[in-house]
């Protein structure tokens, strides 16, 4: 059973085509990660799960059912672009966007989750009062205070600080927890790869990744090497088969190159300098992420 | 429609509860009515200090009776018995005998007493003053002062003047004046209404009397209250939704409401601040004009047509507003668009006294027809005491309800383009021309 069905669809502005040909598939009840640089269409695809950009083709089913020209009541959704009136107060504030999504009980929740996110005391102050990551909990509280069965959030934890986003990440699991489907773009690849269940990755308008964490891992198979030696990265100059060293000071991390052995590495290693540890991983996210989106700019280069 | 409502709450409140609501409500219409009230006030307190009038008599007989009259006038004119106070200057007439041979340079002379603030003004009586002959410019009074058009003196020296030379002309007809003060009785033409037929409560007949208040204030409340209340609540939502769309107010409220909605949501929120307003100047004004006994002044059948085409008044200008404050990132571009958008209201208010001169004229029914202007023109037209065909208001509330249904709609469209656009500069051009293109 899926919250979003999203079926072959297209959007272009002018002659730019933002998303192209995308399908994918929400499980209910599952965190799904939207991963992607800047200005690769993640934002597009949400717009048009909202109904805010209608597809120039293919379709978006929510909840099993198409929706054309009007909002689902059943989504609670967090723009990456957001603002709050500056001079409502915290609960009226909460109680119109409870209104505007025909809450029940809306006090009640209210309540409870300025509790939860350690804002109880706020209530009563306007929000120009609050500081940036005391209103990007507010503005959490009113995307999901109609507890929606689906919840869609464009860069929740941008700008907050660890304790802040640590509450935050506790009150999604929470909500999950209860039923609900989650969507989250982000660009903190560790967040993603511990929260999400589905990872989709989207570059320059195209779906490049799709499926869960260790799908994905073991797609883009075992070639990476995490490694520490007595010379650090300069144990790895001139040696074959090495396409990419990350230095981490401590730790190197070594991409493979095809048709390569890992023990025929190793030896040529060995012969440089002392080796303390010598462990073949699986890449991570961020190194698949950077491999999608820069493959070759940037990076130490080795061949 | 409940989440229109719900916006529109919103709205209403946070635009009710700030004290420049309360304010303006206040403010408002003492700087509209503001200059009647100074006049009226100042009216008794301009410069009381004597006023001296030198006066060139070609003709020798007339100078008399301006210094009795100036006489008369200082004695009965110049003071206020209950405060006991000057309130008026008092006038003394001082007699210069016409030198004849340089009379350009006696002119001059006196001119430059003016300038130095000896005397106040020159009075010229030509020769012919009495008796016209061929001559027109000796038969002419002249006053010279500085700022003669305005100078109530020149407007007080008329009946003596004219009064003097009538004895004169009667006198040299051998006449008696006193026999003859019933021909000068003047008759004024009395502006009536027209007679409806039914007895009156004192018995008579007869129609009532127009006065100014009815032809030409009640027209000008009403459209003025209308041009507040538009002023008050639709304008202000330009920048309203420009400031949710820079705040990024406006993508969270699209998570959950459609951008016909929001922008209704807007208007309707508009809507009943006017309203607002607009009852609490009616119920405040019908209270006061019963308490001073005005209350048959007021064109209570007028009232639902007011309301009416106030809503749809608001409506169209405000949705023209809204969509304007979709497509505006900041204040510069807020600047250049509203403007163009406040001409429905502006030019009807230049409108108004043509067509209160002359309500039936051909001008007067082709700009009531006119959507745009309708509620303005046509309120004016019906406000008069002339009566318009009841056709035209109809097919005009026809026209404005088709023409605010298209803005309207016109208006949703720019609004749903442009309210998520960041850093575009928009042109009317380019907003008509997403009206016609497809979403």
């Amino acid at each position: 059973m899926y919250s979003i069905e999203i079926e072959q669809v297209t959007k272009t502005f002018n002659r730019f085509t933002a998303v192209n040909q995308l399908s994918l598939n929400v499980p209910k009840g599952s965190i799904y990660g939207f991963i992607g640089p800047n200005g690769s269409g993640k934002t597009t695809t949400i717009r048009m799960i909202m109904n805010i950009f209608y597809p120039d083709s293919g379709n978006i089913k929510i909840l099993g059912k198409e929706h054309t020209g009007s909002t689902h009541e059943n989504i609670g959704y967090l723009p990456e672009e957001r603002g709050l009136y500056k001079k409502m107060k915290v609960g009226e504030l909460l109680q119109f966007y409870g209104q505007l999504r025909k809450t029940n009980h809306i006090n009640h929740k209210i309540d409870y989750w300025l509790k939860k996110l350690e804002l109880g005391e706020w209530k009563d102050k306007k929000i120009e009062a609050l500081s940036k990551g005391m209103s990007q909990k507010i503005q959490f509280i009113s995307t999901i205070i109609h507890e929606p069965e689906i919840i869609i959030l464009d860069e929740p934890f941008s700008g907050l600080d660890p304790v802040n986003a640590d509450i935050l990440k506790t009150a999604i699991l929470e909500l999950r927890e209860k039923g609900a489907t989650i969507i989250f773009s982000t660009h903190d690849m560790n967040m993603a790869e511990r929260m999400c269940d589905y990872i989709f990755m989207i570059y320059k308008g195209t779906k490049v990744l799709d499926g869960t964490l260790a799908d994905i891992q073991d797609k883009y198979g075992s070639d990476t090497i995490s490694l520490q030696t007595a010379n650090g990265a300069k144990a790895l100059q001139g040696i074959n088969g090495i396409e990419k060293i990350n230095d981490f000071g401590q730790i190197q991390e070594i991409r493979i190159a095809e048709n390569y052995d890992p023990q025929d590495i190793l030896k040529a290693i060995i012969n440089q300098s002392k080796v303390y540890k010598f462990e073949i991983t699986r890449p991570s996210l961020n190194d698949i992420f950077i491999r999608i989106a820069r493959p070759v700019n940037g990076e130490l280069q080795q061949n | 429609m409940y989440k229109i409502f719900i916006l529109a709450l919103r709205e209403f409140r946070t635009s009710v509860r700030t004290k420049s609501f309360v304010i303006g409500l206040v403010v408002t219409p003492v700087f509209m009515f503001g200059s009647l009230f100074v006049m009226e006030f100042f009216k008794n307190s301009g410069d009381i200090s004597d006023k001296i009038i030198c006066v060139i008599d070609h003709t020798g007989q007339i100078v008399s009776t301006i210094s009795e009259a100036a006489e008369w006038h200082n004695q009965n004119e110049i003071f206020d018995t209950v405060k006991n106070k000057q309130i008026k200057p008092r006038y003394i007439i001082e007699v210069v005998m016409p030198d004849t041979a340089n009379l350009l340079a006696q002119k001059t002379v006196l001119s430059d007493r003016v300038r130095n603030k000896q005397i106040h003004a020159f009075v010229e009586i030509g020769p012919d003053a009495i008796h016209p002959k061929a001559d027109y410019e000796k038969t002419r009074v002249k006053y010279y002062s500085e700022n003669s058009l305005m100078d109530d003196i020149r407007a007080w020296l008329n009946w003596p003047v004219n009064n003097k030379i009538r004895q004169l002309r009667v006198e040299a007809l051998g006449l008696e004046d006193k026999n003859l003060q019933i021909l000068f009785s003047q008759v004024e033409v009395a502006g009536m209404g027209l007679v409806t037929g039914e007895p009156q409560v004192n018995g008579k007949a007869e129609a009532k009397e127009s006065t100014p208040v009815e032809a030409i204030l009640i027209p000008y409340i009403f459209v003025l209250l209308m041009f507040m209340m538009v002023l008050m609540s639709a304008v202000p939502l330009l920048n309203s939704v420009m400031e949710e769309k820079t705040d990024r107010i406006a993508e969270v409220l699209l998570g959950t409401v459609t951008p016909f909605q929001f922008m209704m949501g807007k208007v309707l929120g508009g809507i009943s601040i006017s309203l607002t307003g607009s009852l609490i100047y009616v119920v405040g004004g019908t209270f006061i004009a019963a308490k001073l006994n005005y209350s048959h002044l007021i064109p209570y059948h007028l009232l639902p047509w007011f309301f009416v085409y106030m809503l749809l008044s608001v409506l169209m200008i405000g949705s023209i507003m809204a969509s304007l404050g979709s497509a505006c990132n900041d204040s510069k571009d807020a600047q250049s668009l509203q403007f163009p958008a406040m001409l429905p209201v502006i030019l009807p208010i230049f409108f108004m006294m043509p067509v209160l001169k002359d309500p039936l004229s051909s001008l007067s029914v082709g700009l009531s027809l006119f959507p745009p202007f309708t509620p303005f023109i046509m309120l004016v037209r019906q406000a008069s005491p002339v009566s318009i065909p009841l056709w035209q208001p109809i097919a005009g509330m026809a026209g404005v309800v088709l023409f605010t249904m298209l803005v309207v709609w016109a208006g949703g469209k720019i609004f749903r383009t442009f309210i998520l656009v960041q850093g575009k500069k928009p042109s009317l051009g380019m907003l008509i021309k997403y009206v016609f293109t497809k979403s």
